[in-house]
């Protein structure tokens, strides 16, 4: 099949198009595949093609993917894992870059919000969490006491999911994978369920996130959409 | 939203750091798979729908970055774009060879699974009309009638064959077919005289 012959110009460009969209079907897929191996013109119309279309995709949201697949590819490749630098995963990265700036707020909010509301902070409310947003404004705040099988969460402002989604929160441990403490519902003031009193179910987790997941929470055990608020667990006792 | 500035800024840095990369710069070999990898694990999961097969494809994608880094720099296209066409031609070949698989076993494809697109945010067409701004190429897919428009984004973003849209549509097979050539035709025809083909 010689495709670059002048006549054949016009097939040439559908099935370039067809293929770089991902519509043709698997036999002409592979076929087309072949000949572009052998001949420079018809893959240069397919390169153009891929190139047209990958424009599309450009704004398209990033999804961090598990720490698993940088191992992965240093493992296979035979890589100094320390050379390669293994990248930071993504609540290492929040933590390095964020860690004081929010810090800082976290205790101003709580402060704030106790002179505020003018009540006196009940002496068994012992963990508070400050969730807040890359722009350092708090989203979520969870308290729990420290032998509470809870957390209260409150929502400040108008935060939510939206349609379709679900806010999960997340216990990251010290060098350990995130896990999950469940969905927060919608709501004002709303409660997430703890498996053993707040004391024994935060040890060791220094930060909880809130990632963006679909409706019913992330479906692989651990975060899969934008991780949207952060918070470090301050334990007041 | 990323601005075409910012796109062209990134493009610049990547291509940057493959030329490391081609030289056997392992630090620079990290910092592009932390720029990049996030990106491209959304293009192949919405395809495939599957965490796992998502993560082989990419760990396969990044193997052959290493090894053949050499040849893009020599070929100068846009690091992103090469990479993506890297990753949704392994994630098609993936998709249709399974379907050549099940095709052969059961000619009647009603059987294929339900695909559920329902609560998918944002929409395909959305994500078309977003990356299109991106480019300032924005008139071009607006130009585009509702069927043709609507067929391309689910065969782009969803990797839908054929029957898939027509499923997906509920319109005859025939009329989906045309709309993808039809569409395309004219997206090449305004992209090109938008100077798309840079």
């Amino acid at each position: 099949m010689n495709l670059s012959r002048p006549d054949r110009r016009e097939r040439l460009e559908r099935l370039a198009a067809e293929y770089a969209l991902g519509t043709l079907p698997s036999r002409a897929r592979m076929r087309l595949t072949d000949v572009a191996k052998r001949d420079a013109a018809v893959a240069g119309v397919v390169a153009d093609w891929e190139r047209r279309l990958a424009v599309l995709a450009e704004a398209m949201p990033g999804i961090n993917p598990s720490p698993r697949v940088w191992r992965g590819i240093v493992a296979q490749l035979g890589l100094d894992s320390d050379r390669a630098a293994a990248p930071l995963s993504w609540w290492e990265r929040l933590a390095v870059w964020r860690a004081l700036a929010v810090v800082a707020f976290a205790v101003a909010v709580v402060l704030a919000m106790v002179q505020l509301s003018r009540e006196p902070v009940a002496p068994t409310q012992a963990v508070v969490i400050v969730l807040a947003g890359p722009d350092a404004k708090p989203a979520l705040i969870a308290t729990a006491d420290r032998g509470q099988r809870f957390l209260a969460v409150r929502a400040i402002g108008g935060t939510s999911a939206g349609a379709g989604k679900a806010l999960e929160l997340w216990a990251l441990p010290d060098g350990g994978k995130p896990k999950s403490l469940g969905l927060i519902p919608a709501g004002g003031l709303t409660r997430v369920p703890l498996a053993a009193p707040a004391e024994t179910a935060l040890a060791g987790i220094p930060t909880l996130a809130v990632s963006l997941e679909p409706a019913g929470g992330s479906p692989t055990g651990q975060p899969t959409g934008p991780v949207l608020y952060t918070g470090k667990v301050e334990r007041f006792y | 939203m990323a601005t075409a500035h910012a796109i062209s800024e990134r493009n610049h840095r990547l291509a940057e750091l493959l030329s490391k990369v081609a030289l056997g710069d392992q630090r620079a070999f990290g910092d592009f798979y932390r720029q990049t990898s996030a990106h491209l694990y959304a293009v192949a999961v919405r395809i495939l729908r599957d965490a796992q097969a998502a993560e082989e494809i990419l760990q396969e994608a990044y193997v052959n970055v290493w090894h053949h880094a050499g040849s893009y720099v020599a070929a100068k296209s846009q690091p992103l774009t090469w990479l993506t066409s890297i990753v949704r031609n392994r994630c098609l070949d993936h998709l249709r060879r399974r379907e050549l698989d099940t095709v052969t076993l059961t000619p009647d494809d009603d059987d294929a699974p339900a695909i559920d697109l329902a609560d998918e945010r944002p929409t395909p067409a959305e994500l078309l009309l977003a990356g299109a701004e991106a480019r300032a190429v924005r008139d071009c897919v607006e130009a585009l009638d509702a069927g043709p428009n609507q067929a391309i984004a689910l065969a782009y973003f969803q990797g839908l064959s054929h029957g898939e849209l027509a499923r997906h549509l509920n319109e005859p097979l025939g009329t989906v077919k045309s709309w993808v050539r039809r569409g395309l035709e004219k997206l090449r025809r305004c992209l090109d005289a938008a100077g798309g083909s840079r």
